[in-house]
């Protein structure tokens, strides 16, 4: 339903030429959730901005249900990592979560039932009055979200979404992020720069290179439906899963390798959990090739540093 | 127990009112100061032209709870607000276009930059010549003082409108009028509010100048009038009138920009971690 076909994007700027991404070709079924990883740098928020229609790749396309996107598409919804600058300061949470709703020219009983409905499921109901500054950092992007959800869109596309909040929180919204998916049955694009998350969330996770970026492996990730922080992550399958993945980034950064294939999901077990040791190690910035107009990736964990 | 409750009730209502006293104290120490000594400095010069605060308020009160309040207090009050808000309209009007495209910026500025370096008054007998002499002349000069800090603030809050929250709109399809009411004026507010908060004090000043220049009624007007009359406390009482207008509208002002920008205290309370 989403397919995104030789995607390319270049930045011109003080007389060079820098390539963000440089030939992305990838595919999203209806109701999928995929997981996005990478290292830093190679160009996830461009691509998510190319995916939303924010942004004109150089070369490539990206349409959903086989119409070309040109410009945010109108069943689309996203979710930005600076929650607290993508929320209006001066609506309440309500607000916030009903103005998008009123652009739709929804009448007036069908958007209290909507905003009413979000909310709950992103446990806020009661701070419906209140000002998004009023809350933590978590709260205010579970309001993001409910404003996502009671959008009722199609696609949902998130970008490091949980990058900026604290650990235990993270985890809260991953979960929330799972139980909404099965619930809301929406597809998914969820873009992260942590392999725990991704193999956490994921029904699929797609690993890109470093920059200038292409796919650089697509495994599906076979763990069972019901997911939970303290079995699904002590389980064999995933830390496999996950050093895979992990691996892969490896070579994605010493520009190793290429694409390995899509499947090689069973190797790695030797490497199984004992694959922490290498946490955050070698995540150089500087492969930063982003350009000026989209700032680089934050926050440099290159895998699942928060044990 | 009750007794004793009692007793700390007492104890924090005295309190509260000692307290409240004592800010009132702090609040009218200063001008009862001020007044004594101007008191003290009047009567011991004997200076003709230095009236006693005595005399002043006793002049108030006769000069202008009189229908001088109709004739001229009212129709200043009326001219000054006028001016106003016609300024605030041109100045957020041109303002937001202005800040939104670079392109007209660019082609705006020079000329921007040199008509607000034009000082207000001097246009006075450029507008006399142009518009008259009757009130609409008074106002084009309130405009043309007022509207500069009002239309470079605008433009400055405009251009300054966060990308994340102008993604935000795009991605869910807000645009046209609903997009300048709920990102662009209201994230440009803090600096609108601010660019109006100077213009309010540069009305005052031109609304007094216009009509001390060309005008025959007004409160410029009648404190020139009682100068060359030799009418000195009434002169000192214009004085005070004119002080106290301004005190009442930057009270107005305050409380309205207190409102509409309830949002940006909290902001800034939460973001410094309060």
């Amino acid at each position: 339903m989403l397919d995104v076909d030789g995607l390319r994007k270049t930045y011109s700027g003080r007389g060079r030429e820098v390539e963000a991404v440089r030939d992305l070709t990838f595919r999203l079924g209806e109701g999928e959730l995929a997981c996005l990883v990478g290292p830093s740098g190679c160009g996830k928020t461009t691509l998510l901005k190319c995916v939303s229609g924010l942004m004109r790749p150089t070369a490539g396309s990206v349409a959903l249900d086989g119409r070309p996107v040109t410009g945010p598409p109108p069943d689309m919804a996203v979710v930005f990592q600076e929650y607290g600058r993508s929320l209006f300061p001066w609506l309440t949470v309500r607000g916030n979560v009903e103005l998008p709703l009123k652009e739709k020219r929804l009448p007036k009983p069908r958007r209290r039932e909507l905003v009413d409905g979000a909310l709950e499921a992103v446990g806020l109901g009661h701070a419906g009055s209140q000002h998004p500054w009023e809350l933590s950092g978590g709260m205010q992007q579970r309001v993001a979200i409910a404003r996502a959800i009671a959008y009722e869109p199609r696609v949902l596309l998130m970008d490091e979404p949980f990058a900026a909040v604290d650990a235990q929180t993270r985890a809260d919204l991953e979960d929330l992020i799972r139980g909404l998916w099965q619930r809301f049955s929406m597809t998914v694009l969820f873009v992260t720069h942590d392999i725990d998350e991704a193999v956490y969330l994921g029904q699929r996770v797609i690993v890109l290179s470093a920059s200038p970026t292409v796919v650089q492996d697509d495994v599906s990730v076979d763990l069972p439906d019901e997911r939970d922080q303290l079995t699904t992550r002590s389980a064999p399958r995933f830390a496999e899963l996950r050093a895979h993945v992990y691996r892969e980034i490896q070579n994605a950064k010493n520009g190793g390798g290429g694409p390995s294939g899509t499947g090689a999901t069973g190797t790695g077990g030797a490497e199984g959990s004992g694959a922490d040791g290498g946490g955050g190690a070698g995540d150089a910035e500087g492969a930063d090739g982003e350009g000026g107009a989209d700032g680089p990736d934050r926050a440099p964990t290159a895998t699942g540093g928060r044990r | 127990m009750s007794a004793n409750e009692t007793a700390n009730t007492t104890a924090t209502v005295s309190a509260t009112a000692r307290r409240g006293a004592a800010a009132a104290a702090r609040m009218l120490g200063l001008p009862a100061l001020l007044i004594a000594l101007w008191w003290w400095a009047a009567v011991s010069s004997g200076s003709f032209f230095l009236t006693d605060p005595g005399t002043i308020a006793a002049t108030f009160t006769e000069v202008w709870v009189s229908e001088r309040f109709l004739t001229d207090v009212l129709p200043s009050v009326g001219l000054l607000l006028t001016g106003y808000a016609l300024a605030a309209v041109l100045g957020i009007g041109v303002g937001v276009p202005l800040g939104m495209s670079t392109r007209l910026r660019a082609a705006a500025e020079p000329v921007l930059e040199f008509l607000r370096a034009v000082p207000p008054p001097v246009l006075v007998p450029l507008l006399m010549l142009l518009v008259g002499l009757d009130a609409s002349m008074r106002t084009a000069v309130i405009v043309s003082g007022c509207v500069w800090p009002v239309l470079l603030n605008t433009v400055e809050g405009v251009r300054a409108v966060d990308p994340v929250l102008a993604d935000t709109c795009r991605v869910y399809g807000i645009r046209g009028r609903r997009r300048l009411g709920v990102l662009v004026l209201r994230s440009a507010s803090p600096q609108i509010m601010a660019g109006l908060r100077q213009a309010l004090s540069i009305a005052i000043i031109l609304m007094v100048i216009s009509e001390m220049f060309a005008s025959s009624s007004g409160l410029g007007y009648a404190v020139v009038q009682f100068q060359r009359s030799f009418a000195i406390p009434e002169m000192w009482s214009g004085i005070v009138l004119l002080g106290l207008l301004g005190v009442v509208l930057s009270a107005v002002f305050a409380r309205a920009e207190r409102h509409a920008l309830a949002w940006h205290r909290g902001l800034r309370a939460a973001s410094r971690g309060d």
